[in-house]
């Protein structure tokens, strides 16, 4: 029809739009991580024409830091997401399926989400003394558990709700059958809830790899320093190395993208899982 | 379905004693007692909410009883956890495991007690061609119809040979044509199964073509525990004869009037005869009870018929059933399919009234 084509047509321009607003920063960032010092603040900008060069890169991870900053990173945000994902999902399976005493379980269940609800910077003072007081200041350890610490809720309110979908019957057959809770767990219900287990991970790693208020805080030399606070300590009094700056972003870019690609069609049936009867 | 043998060593009788649940204020299932013999085929009827999934759910020992205790075989199980007690189940929504193939649905449980690959696969095919499911092992549930997934739930229950199956509702999702066949095929497997089953069900239909006996519940009691055809004949109470039977019972409430012998109520009156007058002559209020096919409907008049006139009529094809009324009595009685009426013509009954049952016009029991 007429009208749907305009629509249709409208629909693609307003995407297009919001696709090159999202993408243009990110080219622009690439460029900038290959041009050489002079090129980057050319006037006209030079988008295409320009003789590319790796000396930020090698600025970066050779004489510089970033190397291990990018290892820090990694370990941490594994390691964290790790940790969220399993004691959150059995927290959560635990709040799904066990009928605890005085309606505990939702009271519970909206208890663990409120510890997201303040924001976080309330608790930075704190945990510093903490962290100080158990001398973890400045390690790894240290972000570990902090990030644990703030991504278990989110996990327990994630996995809760696919948790839901399942119906009971299912476990119940898999009782009748012979298995046990646990094996009924590994066998039946994980592997039905690998979407939303995949979603959630996929978000925990996310908000740990690119978070800087905790880190800046607990790390203070360059032994435990994460991406985001390398990247932000290229701001220094003299000058703004752009250059070294947007090869570490890009290359902080990465792995988040490559894991997002990788998982993006559990991604998809994890946030649609709702809506379907399965 | 193929015709098998299979020899069980079990004996294996279920027995309820005093067993109660609550759910909160409300009593889901109310002192009750029943005793299953091997073998037997035992049908827990009644309507929504009356306590006989929760019945079987404690049986399985998926829910706890708060009282009494449950006894299969010599073995008093309450404390007993569902994976030890040996017992299969069919679910209404058949419960197949969907990220599993047919083939691995059915071998489950084999694969949880850790029986080796050889003789899962070997089963497996066995109870496969048994329930003709054989071309179906390498597909996943998603893909089959309503009737193929419930033969699957059927083989992932048999595959073990326990000692109970237990069916809660298993043909309530089948359409009308396909659930009366399965019924014949679920009741063949069982007889070759020879295992002691226990089927829950609202629908009486299945209740009156399965069971050897039915378990009649309301309101978490036992209302009568017979054979189908004593429940039809001999209820032992108007809920029962009330639930049992398509069309349902008529019932009519009136007075006995022992110096005339007879039966009145607003509309009608009955003459009754020795036996009958005997059982009710201390009772003044009573119901009556008459089943549709005790009912002679003719267009012609005859003498000594009751005069009535057509609400409506239905032609199922093999019979007729007529809703008839009398004064501000409703009857429905059942014709030979050759009966034509039309809306609001006057038509002639003949009330088989030696065949009534009669009811305690407060309480509901039958008088006997």
């Amino acid at each position: 029809m007429r009208q749907n084509r305009k629509w249709q047509s409208l629909k693609y321009l307003l995407l297009s739009i919001a696709a090159l607003a999202s993408l243009i920063p990110v080219y622009w960032m690439l460029t900038i991580s290959l041009k050489t010092d002079a090129d980057q603040l050319a006037s006209p900008p030079q988008w295409f024409a320009f003789t590319p060069t790796a000396e930020h890169y090698r600025d970066a991870f050779v004489t510089r830091s970033f190397g291990s900053y990018l290892i820090t990173s990694t370990i941490v945000a594994t390691l964290s997401t790790l940790c969220a994902v399993v004691i959150g999902t059995l927290a959560a399976y635990a709040l799904t399926r066990f009928q605890m005493p005085v309606k505990a379980n939702r009271r519970l269940s909206l208890w663990i989400l409120s510890t997201r609800m303040f924001p976080p910077i309330v608790t930075i003072v704190p945990l510093f003394l903490m962290m100080r007081d158990l001398r973890l200041i400045n390690t790894i350890p240290a972000l570990v558990i902090v990030y644990t610490a703030f991504n278990l809720p989110f996990v327990v309110w994630m996995m809760r709700g696919f948790f839901n979908e399942i119906p009971r019957e299912m476990e119940e057959a898999a009782f009748v059958d012979g298995d046990s809770r646990l094996g009924a767990l590994r066998r039946i219900v994980l592997p039905l809830v690998t979407p939303g287990l995949a979603a959630t991970a996929v978000f925990c790693l996310i908000i740990c790899w690119n978070e800087f208020l905790f880190a800046s805080v607990l790390t203070q030399t360059e032994a435990a320093m994460t991406l985001p606070i390398g990247i932000a300590g290229r701001v220094t009094q003299y000058e703004i190395k752009w250059g070294v700056m947007s090869a570490a972003g890009v290359v902080a870019m990465l792995p988040i993208l490559i894991f997002a690609l990788s998982v993006q069609r559990y991604l998809v049936r994890g946030l649609s899982l709702g809506a379907v009867k399965g | 379905m193929k015709r098998f043998v299979l020899t069980s060593t079990y004996n294996m009788n279920v027995r309820f004693h005093n067993v109660s649940k609550r759910f909160g204020e409300a009593a889901a299932v109310d002192s009750l007692n029943l005793e299953i013999a091997d073998g037997e085929f035992v049908v827990l009827l009644g309507p929504s909410g009356c306590g006989k999934s929760t019945t079987l759910r404690m049986l399985a020992g998926l829910e706890d009883a708060d009282a009494g205790d449950i006894f299969i075989g010599e073995e008093r199980v309450n404390d007993v956890p569902t994976q030890a007690r040996d017992i299969a189940m069919v679910f209404q929504s058949y419960a197949l495991y969907p990220h599993m193939s047919v083939a691995q649905n059915i071998a489950y449980p084999l694969r949880v007690r850790k029986t080796s690959a050889d003789e899962i696969e070997r089963r497996v095919k066995r109870v496969a061609e048994i329930l003709e499911i054989g071309n179906l092992l390498r597909r996943k549930p998603r893909e089959l119809s309503g009737g193929e997934r419930q033969r699957v739930a059927l083989a992932r229950a048999i595959i073990r040979e326990p000692r109970v199956y237990l069916m809660d509702e298993p043909l309530s999702n089948l359409d009308a044509k396909l659930r009366v066949l399965m019924r014949g095929e679920l009741k063949r497997l069982q007889h070759d199964l020879a295992t002691t089953t226990i089927y829950v069900t609202h629908d009486q239909a299945e209740a009156m073509t399965l069971a050897h006996r039915v378990a009649i519940m309301r309101g978490g009691k036992l209302q009568q525990f017979a054979a189908p055809i004593t429940i039809y004949h001999e209820p032992a109470n108007r809920f029962v004869a009330e639930f049992v039977g398509s069309p349902s019972m008529n019932f009519i409430e009136g007075e006995i009037d022992v110096a005339g012998r007879q039966f009145a109520s607003k509309s009608l009156t009955l003459s009754l005869n020795e036996s009958q007058l005997e059982i009710l002559k201390n009772y003044q209020r009573v119901s009556l009870g008459i089943r549709p096919e005790q009912i002679t409907v003719s267009t012609v008049e005859q003498t000594g018929w009751l005069a009535a006139s057509v609400y409506v009529t239905e032609l199922m094809g093999n019979e007729t059933i007529a809703f008839l009324r009398i004064g501000e009595e409703r009857l429905i009685a059942r014709a030979a399919s050759e009966f034509r009426a039309a809306i609001e013509t006057q038509v002639w009954l003949k009330i088989a009234s030696d065949k009534a049952l009669f009811f305690d016009a407060d309480t509901g029991a039958a008088i006997r």
